[in-house]
Parts: C-alpha cells; sequence; structure tokens
C-alpha cells in the first residue's frame, strides 16, 4: 500500500466582514495549478471554477465527557473523509469558518479523529482582522478572541481605512494577545499566498528568527505620561496607593508616537534595572534615574521635578497614575494633562485573559520528564491553552523534536538535525490566565 | 498484516479479482449472487459476472463530484447509488440502465437503504431522511434532524431507523410518522440492529458503542476502544454484535442475559484498525476487514469467542466485504480500487 503524503489544510477564519472570502479568491486564482478543496459553512461568492467548494453546516460535536477539547467538527469529518476516497486527491484543503466560529473544534478535528489526522495535516489557521472594526469585535466576543489567540498568522486587513497610528497600535495588541503569530497587514486582503499557505516547513524557524519581539520583555512599569513642560518646577502629586512605595524613571526629550515610547521604554528597562534612589515627599526628583518614591505618609504626597529647558518629559512609573492618581502641577498649582499616555502591561490594555508565554532555554531535555510535565499541564490547564508551539532538545537524539498542540491534544515529531547549531529549546503557549512562573519553572525542571 | 500473503489461507479459496476506475465505496450481490455490483468514488458503476468476475457492464461518472453510497434491492434486480450531485439513481440489472433519476437536494446524498421487503427505498440527504416508492415517488420526509443524518437502518419492513447527533429516531416506513426516539449525548457514527429490530447499536465519535433495548427501555455504554468503531455487524440470530474501533475485533454476546458485566470475545489478527465487519448470514462466520488490507474470516461461538479460520490479504484498505446469499462466496471491495472474490470452501 502506497503512502501518500498528507494533504495541508489552511483553515481560514475571521470577524464578519474582514475580507475572508476576498483572500480565498486571491488564493484560488494565484493557485490555479492546485486542486484546492474549499469547505465553507456560510455562503460565499467563491468564483472559481477549478476549486472544489463544498458547503456544509457547521456542526459541532461535544462528546459525552464533556471535555470542549475532544469537541469537533462533524460536517469537517464527514466532507473530508469522502474527499479522501478519490486517486485525484486534492492538493491542498481550505476550510473557511463563519466569523463566530470557535476555532477550537475545527483545529482539534485534525488532531482527535484518527482517519482524518492519517490523511490531512493541519498547516496553519489563518485569521483576517477588519483594522476598522477591531473595537466592535474584540472583547464582544469570545470567539473573536479565539480566533486571533489560535492564529498562525493575522492578517491585519483594511490598513486603508484607519490611521498608521491606530494600525501601530492594533498591531501591539494583537502580538500581545498572541507572539506566536506572524502579523500581515493587507488593504484588501492582497497578501502574498506564501505568507498562509504551506506554512508547517517554516513557521517555527520563522519564530525564531523574530526573536526580538516573540521574547519581548515584560516591562517593570505599568503606565508611562507625556508631558509638555517649559522650565520651571513642578510638583508631582500622589493620592494613597496600593502599594507604600513606587518605582519611577522620568526620560526628557520624550517623543509621544509609539517607536519613540517604545525606545523609551527599552530604555527605562535598563534603569530599573540599577539600584534606585529613595526619595522622601518634598524631595526633588531627578531625570534619568531610577528612584523609589516612599509613599507610607497618609494622605497626598508631594515631590518635585525642576526642568532646566523646555521639553517633553515621560514618566515611566511602577504603577498606573489612576491607581495614585497621580497629577503634575505647575507651581501655580494648574493639573498638566499629559500628551500622550500608556499602559504597558499587555492584560491591562484589552483582554485581561487571553495571553502568550515563551519560554526559552540552551541544552538538553530529559524525555520523560518533558512527557510528564506536558501530560500534567495539558491535562490541568488543557483547557485554557489555546495552542502550543515549539522545538526541543531532546538528550541523545541528533534532531530536533517540533511541537504542536490544541488545547491538550498534541503531535511532536523529529524534524531536521541539529548539526552544528546550538541545541535550544523553544516553547510558546498562548491561553487564557496562564501562569509564566511555574510553567517556567516546570519546564526548567526537565532540563537535563 | 505481515504474516498473510495475497494467496487466501484456510477456507478461503482464489476466487476472482477486478479493478473498477477508483476507490470502490460500495456493492452487493445481485440476483442471488449471479452478478456482483460495485460502485466507485469517481462516480463509476460496474456489474460483474458471479462466477467468472467477467465485466457484465460498467458507465462511469454516473454521479458527478462521486458516489457516496449504493443499496441493492432486495430479490437483487434493482439496486439505487447516490452522490455528491445529490441524486439518487435507480439502476435495472437487466437492462443495464438507470430507470429513475431522483433530485434529492442540494446536500450530499450519503445514505441508502432498502426496507426488506422492497417497498420503500430511505435516502439521507443533508438533515433530512426521505422515503420513495420502486417508482421514484417520494412518499414522505422527515423534518430537519439535529445534524446529518449519519445513518439509517430498517427495523423491519415497516419501520425506518435514523441516527444523528445525540439521537436515534424511528419512523413509520408508511407515512413518516415519528415514533420512538433514543436519545444519548454524543455524535452516532454508526448503527446496526439486530433482526428483530428490539436492540440498535451504534458507533459514537468518543469512541464508545452505546446499545439500547428497545423493549425493555435499557441501554448501554460500551467503552475503552481506542478508535472510532464505525464498523458494526449484527450475526443472524441478534446473538452477536462485532465491533470495530480498534484493530481487534470486539465481540459482545447477547447470550444468556449478556453483554453487560461480561468480557467481550477480542479477535486479533489484524495490524491497522479494523475498517469492516460481515456476518454471514445464517452461520457463525464473521468477515471482518481492516485499513491493513487484511480479511480474516473468524468461526465464532455464541459466547462472542472465536477463531480465524480464513484469511487473505487485498493491497487496499478494505471499505466493505459482502457474503454472497449462499455464503459460499466472500466479495470485499477496497481502497485501490480492488474487487476480489473467495470461494468458501
Amino acid at each position: 500500500m502506497n503512502m501518500p503524503q498528507k494533504v495541508p489544510v489552511t483553515i481560514l477564519t475571521g470577524f464578519l466582514g474582514s475580507g475572508k472570502t476576498t483572500l480565498l479568491n486571491r488564493i484560488l486564482s494565484e493557485e490555479h495549478g492546485k486542486r484546492i478543496a474549499v469547505i465553507e459553512n456560510e455562503y460565499g461568492e467563491v468564483g472559481i471554477d477549478q476549486a472544489l467548494v463544498i458547503d456544509a453546516d457547521e456542526e459541532i460535536f461535544e462528546m459525552s465527557n464533556g471535555c470542549i477539547c475532544c469537541t469537533v467538527r462533524g460536517d469537517l469529518i464527514r466532507v473530508l473523509s469522502n474527499l479522501m476516497k478519490r486517486r485525484d486527491k486534492f492538493d491542498y484543503v481550505l476550510v473557511e469558518t463563519t466569523g463566530l466560529a470557535d476555532p477550537g473544534p475545527v483545529a482539534q478535528t485534525f488532531f482527535m479523529d484518527d482517519e482524518i489526522r492519517e490523511e490531512f495535516a493541519l498547516d496553519g489557521i489563518v485569521t483576517l482582522i477588519d483594522a476598522a472594526h477591531i473595537d466592535q469585535q474584540l472583547g464582544r466576543s469570545d470567539e473573536s478572541t479565539e480566533q486571533v489567540a489560535f492564529a498562525d498568522v493575522l492578517v491585519l486587513n483594511k490598513t486603508d481605512l484607519v490611521s498608521d497610528e491606530t494600525i501601530d497600535d492594533i498591531e501591539v495588541r494583537l502580538k500581545d494577545m498572541n507572539r506566536m503569530a506572524r502579523v500581515v497587514r493587507s488593504k484588501q486582503a492582497d497578501v502574498s499566498v506564501d505568507t498562509v499557505l504551506n506554512l508547517d516547513a517554516f513557521n517555527l524557524d520563522d519564530v525564531l528568527e523574530r526573536k526580538p519581539t516573540f521574547l519581548e520583555p515584560e516591562y517593570p512599569f505599568e503606565w508611562t505620561g507625556v508631558y509638555s513642560l517649559k522650565t520651571g518646577r513642578y510638583e508631582l502629586s500622589l493620592a494613597e496607593g496600593p502599594d507604600p512605595e513606587m518605582s519611577l524613571v522620568v526620560a526628557g526629550d520624550q517623543a509621544s508616537d509609539d517607536a519613540a515610547l517604545r525606545e523609551g521604554a527599552e530604555w527605562c528597562v535598563r534603569r530599573y534595572a540599577e539600584p534606585p534612589q529613595h526619595l522622601q515627599p518634598k524631595d526633588d526628583i531627578p531625570l534619568w534615574d531610577h528612584v523609589n518614591l516612599h509613599l507610607e505618609a497618609s494622605g497626598r504626597k508631594s515631590f518635585f521635578l525642576v526642568v532646566e529647558e523646555d521639553q517633553d518629559v515621560g514618566l515611566y512609573t511602577q504603577h498606573t497614575a489612576e491607581e495614585f492618581d497621580i497629577e503634575l502641577k505647575t507651581e501655580d498649582g494648574t493639573v498638566i494633562s499629559p500628551n500622550a499616555e500608556r499602559t504597558w502591561v499587555a492584560q491591562h490594555e484589552h483582554d485581561d485573559e487571553v495571553g502568550s508565554i515563551a519560554i526559552e532555554a540552551d541544552g538538553d531535555v530529559d524525555a520523560d520528564k518533558l512527557n510528564d510535565w506536558i501530560g500534567e499541564l495539558l491535562r490541568e490547564r488543557g483547557v485554557d491553552i489555546f495552542r502550543m508551539k515549539g522545538f526541543i532538545s531532546i538528550a541523545d537524539e541528533p534532531r530536533r523534536f517540533v511541537f504542536q498542540g490544541v488545547h491538550m491534544l498534541f503531535d511532536s515529531q523529529p524534524d531536521r538535525p541539529w548539526g552544528n547549531t546550538p541545541r535550544r529549546n523553544q516553547l510558546v503557549f498562548i491561553g487564557r490566565n496562564l501562569d509564566e512562573t511555574s510553567m517556567r519553572e516546570g519546564f526548567e525542571a526537565c532540563l537535563i | 498484516m505481515s504474516d498473510l500473503s495475497p494467496d487466501p489461507e484456510g477456507i478461503l479459496k482464489r476466487g476472482w479479482s477486478a479493478e473498477v476506475g477508483d476507490y470502490a465505496i460500495a456493492g452487493g450481490w445481485l440476483r442471488r449472487g449471479a452478478a456482483l455490483a460495485v460502485g466507485d468514488s469517481a462516480g463509476g458503476i460496474y456489474v460483474f459476472k458471479g462466477k467468472s468476475g467477467a465485466t457484465a457492464w460498467c458507465q462511469e461518472g454516473a454521479h458527478d463530484g462521486g458516489l457516496l453510497a449504493m443499496a441493492v434491492r432486495p430479490k437483487g434486480e434493482h439496486f439505487a447509488t447516490a452522490g455528491q450531485d445529490g441524486r439518487v439513481l435507480i439502476w435495472d440489472v437487466a437492462d443495464a440502465k438507470v430507470t429513475r433519476a431522483i433530485d434529492v437536494g442540494n446536500a450530499w446524498v450519503e445514505k441508502l437503504a432498502w426496507s426488506p421487503d422492497g417497498k420503500w427505498l430511505a435516502v439521507a440527504c443533508g438533515r433530512q431522511v426521505r422515503a420513495y416508492n420502486p417508482k421514484g415517488e417520494e412518499v414522505w420526509h422527515s423534518e430537519d434532524h439535529a445534524s446529518t443524518v449519519s445513518a439509517v437502518a430498517w427495523a423491519s419492513a415497516d419501520e425506518l431507523a435514523t441516527a444523528c447527533y445525540g439521537q436515534v429516531t424511528f419512523y413509520s416506513a408508511s407515512n413518516g410518522e415519528r415514533g420512538q426516539t433514543l436519545e444519548w449525548k454524543g455524535s452516532l457514527v454508526s448503527m446496526v440492529l439486530s433482526p428483530d429490530g428490539d436492540i440498535v447499536a451504534c458507533g459514537s465519535q468518543d469512541n464508545t458503542v452505546h446499545f439500547w433495548r428497545r423493549s425493555t427501555g435499557e441501554d448501554s455504554m460500551m467503552s475503552g476502544y481506542p478508535g472510532k468503531p464505525s464498523a458494526l455487524a449484527f450475526d443472524g440470530s441478534g446473538t452477536l454484535l462485532a465491533t470495530g474501533g480498534a484493530e481487534s475485533v470486539t465481540v459482545w454476546s447477547f447470550h444468556e442475559g449478556g453483554p453487560e458485566g461480561t468480557r467481550p470475545g477480542v479477535l486479533e489478527l489484524h495490524v491497522k484498525p479494523v475498517s469492516t465487519l460481515a456476518f454471514e448470514r445464517r452461520g457463525m462466520h464473521l468477515a471482518s476487514g481492516g485499513r491493513d488490507g487484511g480479511v480474516v474470516v473468524w468461526s465464532m461461538k455464541k459466547d462472542g469467542q472465536g477463531g480465524a479460520v480464513g484469511a487473505a490479504l487485498v493491497t487496499g484498505v478494505l471499505s466493505e466485504l459482502y457474503w454472497r446469499p449462499d455464503g459460499q462466496a466472500l466479495a470485499a471491495l477496497d481502497g485501490d480500487a480492488g474487487v476480489t472474490v473467495w470461494r468458501i470452501q
């Protein structure tokens, strides 16, 4: 019996009106040499002749055990089982979901059903986002959030309808939710087909290349306010807050755009790493230095800021301005409003729950310990872990192992040999309310 | 199946083999075994002579997009085929042509079943089941099921059973009136009824077999299968229920109060999951086919235990096995477009 290669499947998901059908038609017209089957759940206007378009009602099959990780899409199992019984097999399958589809069961179908798993391989999940309507979508429905969290590629579409700044903000926000995904911008879903199909081969290497943002540090400060100040003495007033002390760095020459704020943040991370200068109320706050404000006394407390030439300054505070009701006033008591404000902890920005954790470590892991750890992790937290991806250096194994998982289901298989490249491990988890510290410790315990 | 050779062993003796155009999906013996009909996934219909395997007639591309189901009408002078084109065709064996073409709907027509007396043809298309008379006229259709209908089977000449997500439903054959429903939260992917229509067994997507005794209202669940039990078969006396869902065949015995609380027979020879099962109608011979291309005939005892008495190997995944009505031959359809018939000795 010949063993044909598995047929790759891309799941195309996205909010209503985000441009799924446009992208689908683009793929079909550019990939005209291939036999592509399209499975749709809502009536779309796919008008390419050589593709087989199958309309199927979305049928979500829950299991009697009630486990959401075992939930599959019955319509896909049925349609795909029949498609694979053809000699002239399809080269590629595209599954287009409805705007409100939960991507979990769709992806799980390719892990849970043995016969489907034998013939098809999930290549990637592509989520389209309508840049002009993201606010209405995210946060309003769990499905929209999960479509972002599950994605391998996020196509930020209709970027011509919003300002560049807004797009930058959206991109930061999306990456906060899903650090694993590549974000691609487009106007009318005009992305190159390479960025959405056949991801499997380079997916993980790609993640590695993007390491700087991928392993973005958690900032030690939660808030930044940028103020335009003339030469003079200013009062920084704080009410009682959740902490008897608070760290602060005041940066001079701080511009308000996103790039400048990120640059300032990187610089401040280094200042925060230095031991602080301790200040009592009424003390002067120096520019450029890490200071620790002592706030034990009751009532509002004031510190002073002396500006020697006109400039915009950025206050990088350990807690948000709101928590301490921070006010910056002129000497005559006028409260100054910031030109720009920014909150650094992503979870506080938009979505309280969904986020990414990246774990990276050099060296080898013990295969048994790793299996036990992942097994336990997925048993306990599988419902909250949407995606898991990465590669692992297993002791005495010349090839690197690639992991990929959806909820508590995962596949691991040997990939290319390590050769001369340094042996290391990299894992990414996208999920809800994940405990980074305990997961990191759990993984580190598997290292040899 | 490493220890099996393409040469049949045991009671299976070389008969004939033939090829169809694509994955052999379904078929059946016609005219008491004088001919064998086979449909392939490309929509080709083939009728072979029963003794020699010579092609009596064939027609390619009968269903645009491919064939999904085939059912031989009792007495074997007609058979029905259905496909992705949303159509059902009723064929006359002697005339080698379509006598009725029915446009059922826009969805795939995936299941067909003739009533035991040949008076009705049950057709599952999407979420509905429809009953036709042999002239191809619709007699009734059901309301929408909770999901696409996954199986249809006749409990008797007067009563049809359907399975879907979460439910088995019974319908009166003559007017489609809804009768008993048997509910269970799970996706039912296969269904078989005991010959007296009392026991309904369903394989479920969550790797269990659920069954109900209609007369007493009792139901039970058999779990522990590593895969989904899509292959199920009852023997002619209603004593043994053979189930797939694994590399082994699991046989539950309803003899003497079972199968609750009893250990099933476990028949092991296949090296890949069992994909089809068929009991010889009168005796205790069970044929199993696997995804490994292996075909094994087992001699069964009433307690569900059994031993292999014949085996053979074909090149493709086994899709269906059909005992000739006289029990003297076994036909195998496979995914490599193969049709193989062995004599039983």
